[in-house]
């Protein structure tokens, strides 16, 4: 068993960081809601870093390189649709919806569109404009077709694991800001690191965190050889804690924040209103939930003891 | 990157398997029960372990240990956990007694201990917490007296499971109570039948054997019989509790009561309310991720960055310990209180969430995991 990245992977996810931080990281996502030129800075330097020369269906390497350029971008905030473009279908970018109430991040970018809902239905979409939200600042509201065909299992799959490599990236360095926070701020003398309720704190959002790391790692190492339906409750499973874990963590960086936190010049508001999009959508954890369940009885939902699963 | 656990490991649990499936009864819940064949059918199991170089898996060959890899050991963990422990009170001895005695033992005490140890022959106890020192071990204040060339012991401990039934016990004592603090400690190989030790059960909701008081009333101790340096107990300590430091794995267990609850409800699984149905699902998430973080810390048991990855993983699977148990008793709904073999998988629901409550204290508190893990986060040492 190897639990650690393979080291060029490594190397790539430190150099990814770097360039993608180079763009100036959460505060430029904050101006890309008003400045269109940093979308297009973003995208230039996923280009620099070779993002779109990845094969992430075929290639369990490029795949991995894929994962973690998405960490990174979730670590920045990175203002483009990173996940929605490596999953692209003749050109054209894969959004993931809810037909219900169908959302795209970035629909308003320039290029083709397509959708897939979680039971990988393909429609074609009409972006609408972005509606000046807080939350989710780049969603855009969008009319589906009627369904119009089917997008491969492996590809909803993925869009999930990518995704939620990106709210990884997001949560990594959310409780980076907190750590760093609570070891300067001074109160009542001393700083707020020395505090055990804030060390408690600190220590179960890391457990946390280090937690949804292992099990994206573990996710998308067996993308490859799982059985379909097996991949495919994997990949729920990692977008259900991953959005779990952002709402623990997050949680916790601004009750430590404090105001601080609320604020835009906070990186940690950044993140949390640009987060938001990929822990809500395109379903609650609920409802991811709810799909897992005949996992629980099929067996798909993997454990110990779980025994083969029926095709 | 891959999650294999090898061919060797994977070969091991199907072995295991057949072994628990043939030898040990379906009702078995840990050999701490009112029935004293529970205990019988330990010894035999341990027995049979040993007998395949199984009981002392991690141990090198030349004591006695069948020199598995720590994937074998972690299938190991994991298979005799989710039976509910059918090596009985062995895997203390087998666990960190005989490393440590590997590593600081002399030779003598080697050859009278290990080969016993690794035979399942003999079954130890750890004499550390006291009325006034639990987590802070190094002020316990239990005293060995010099006394010829030995020791005279007088004091008392506390919480000491299995002392019923250990023939040996790894006492710590105070030897200097001037020095400084990790200087203090001693760390003695008593034989339990010794003059001056009394023992007496403490009743739990535990169930027996659990949780005892030991007496020591002027114990003579001999200077052989010291484990390591004189003064040098709370390193001694510190390190052989390290061998163990991934822990229990707990989450093998909650997953296969979570998987018999389920083939026991059929159908009605899917007539749980919606709300049972998603804390399920969110528990099978949770243990897999407590897994999948104690298989990272076995993955950095020799790399000294691994850092508080065991802390981590314990943190993790001891809360999923305290989940599964308060889930499967709201399954049950009002049958949940029913123990014995009449109740639900033979009582096993009931006896997991009594045991359960133990898991964020036993073996180094969750506060104390919260510690190390905090101050690996942010330095400092609170």
């Amino acid at each position: 068993m190897k639990t650690a990245l393979p080291e060029d992977i490594a190397e790539f996810a430190a150099v990814a960081t770097k360039r993608l931080a180079r763009l100036g990281g959460p505060q430029a996502a904050l101006r890309a809601e008003t400045e269109e030129q940093l979308r297009h800075d973003a995208r230039a330097a996923l280009s620099d870093l070779g993002a779109f020369d990845l094969d992430v269906r075929s290639s369990s390497e490029d795949l991995l390189a894929g994962a973690v350029l998405c960490q990174a971008a979730g670590a920045t905030a990175l203002p483009y649709p990173l996940v929605e473009e490596l999953l692209a279908i003749d050109g054209a970018r894969l959004a993931l919806v809810n037909p219900e109430a169908p959302r795209i991040d970035h629909g308003d970018l320039a290029g083709d569109w397509i959708a897939a809902d979680l039971d990988g239905a393909r429609y074609q979409v009409q972006p609408s404009s972005r509606t000046g939200a807080k939350l989710g600042p780049f969603l855009v509201p969008a009319t589906l077709s009627q369904p119009d065909g089917t997008v491969p299992a492996v590809d909803v799959d993925l869009h999930l694991t990518l995704g939620s490599w990106r709210i990884l990236g997001a949560v990594q360095q959310c409780l980076e800001i907190t750590r760093q926070h609570v070891a300067a701020r001074m109160q009542f003398g001393k700083p707020l690191a020395e505090f055990q309720a804030v060390r408690f704190t600190i220590a179960d959002a890391s457990v946390a965190t280090r937690g949804l790391h292992e099990l994206a790692k573990y996710t998308i190492s067996r993308v490859e050889s799982a059985p379909a339906q097996i991949r495919s409750a994997d990949a729920l499973v990692l977008r259900l804690k991953a959005a779990d874990t952002a709402r623990q963590v997050l949680r916790t960086a601004h009750q430590l924040l404090g105001a601080l936190g609320f604020c835009d010049e906070s990186d940690v508001s950044v993140l949390d209103r640009h987060t938001q999009s990929l822990m809500r959508l395109p379903v609650s954890t609920e409802v991811l939930a709810m799909r897992l369940m005949p996992g629980v009885r099929g067996g798909q939902l993997e454990t110990l003891f779980s025994g083969p699963v029926s095709a | 990157m891959d999650y294999d656990l090898g061919t060797d490991a994977v070969e091991l649990r199907t072995r295991l398997r057949e072994l628990i499936s043939t030898h040990i009864p379906e009702s078995f819940l840990g050999a701490c029960t009112d029935d004293p064949r529970d205990l019988a059918t330990t010894e035999s199991f341990c027995k049979l372990l040993a007998s395949d170089g199984l009981l002392a898996l991690a141990w090198p060959k030349e004591h006695g240990g069948g020199g598995g890899s720590v994937w074998q050991q972690t299938v190991l963990r994991e298979e005799m956990w989710a039976h509910h422990e059918p090596r009985g009170a062995q895997y203390m001895g087998v666990n960190w007694v005989g490393p440590a005695l590997m590593r600081y033992g002399t030779a003598e005490q080697k050859a009278r201990h290990l080969s016993a140890i690794a035979g399942g022959e003999v079954i130890w106890c750890q004499g550390f917490s006291e009325p006034e020192a639990g987590t802070d071990l190094a002020s316990l204040r239990t005293r060995a007296l010099p006394d010829g060339d030995g020791w005279r012991i007088t004091g008392q401990k506390v919480w000491t499971s299995y002392a019923q039934m250990a023939s040996w016990c790894v006492l710590a004592a105070c030897t200097d109570p001037n020095a400084p603090k990790p200087k203090r400690l001693s760390l003695f190989l008593v034989p339990m039948d010794r003059p001056g030790i009394t023992v007496r059960p403490i009743r739990s909701m535990l169930g027996p054997h659990h949780l005892n008081e030991v007496f020591l009333d002027g114990v003579e101790v001999s200077a052989d019989e010291v484990l390591g340096e004189v003064g040098d107990g709370w390193r001694v300590m510190r390190e052989a509790l390290a061998f163990e430091r991934v822990g229990i794995a707990r989450y093998a267990r909650c997953e296969s009561l979570l998987d018999r609850m389920q083939t026991d409800l059929g159908d009605d699984w899917d007539r749980l309310p919606e709300s049972i149905r998603a804390r399920w699902v969110r528990a099978l998430i949770d243990l897999r991720v407590a897994r999948l973080l104690a298989y990272r810390a076995v993955s950095l048991q020799d790399d000294p960055s691994a850092g508080a990855a065991a802390s981590a993983a314990r943190i993790a699977t001891t809360t999923c310990d305290q989940q599964v148990a308060e889930l499967l008793f709201d399954v049950l709904g009002p049958s949940a209180l029913d123990s014995g073999p009449s109740a639900s998988l033979h009582g096993a629901v009931e006896d997991h969430w009594r045991y359960a409550q133990a898991a964020t204290v036993a073996s180094g508190t969750i506060e104390v995991q919260r510690m190390l893990v905090a101050r690996e986060a942010l330095g400092g040492h609170g």
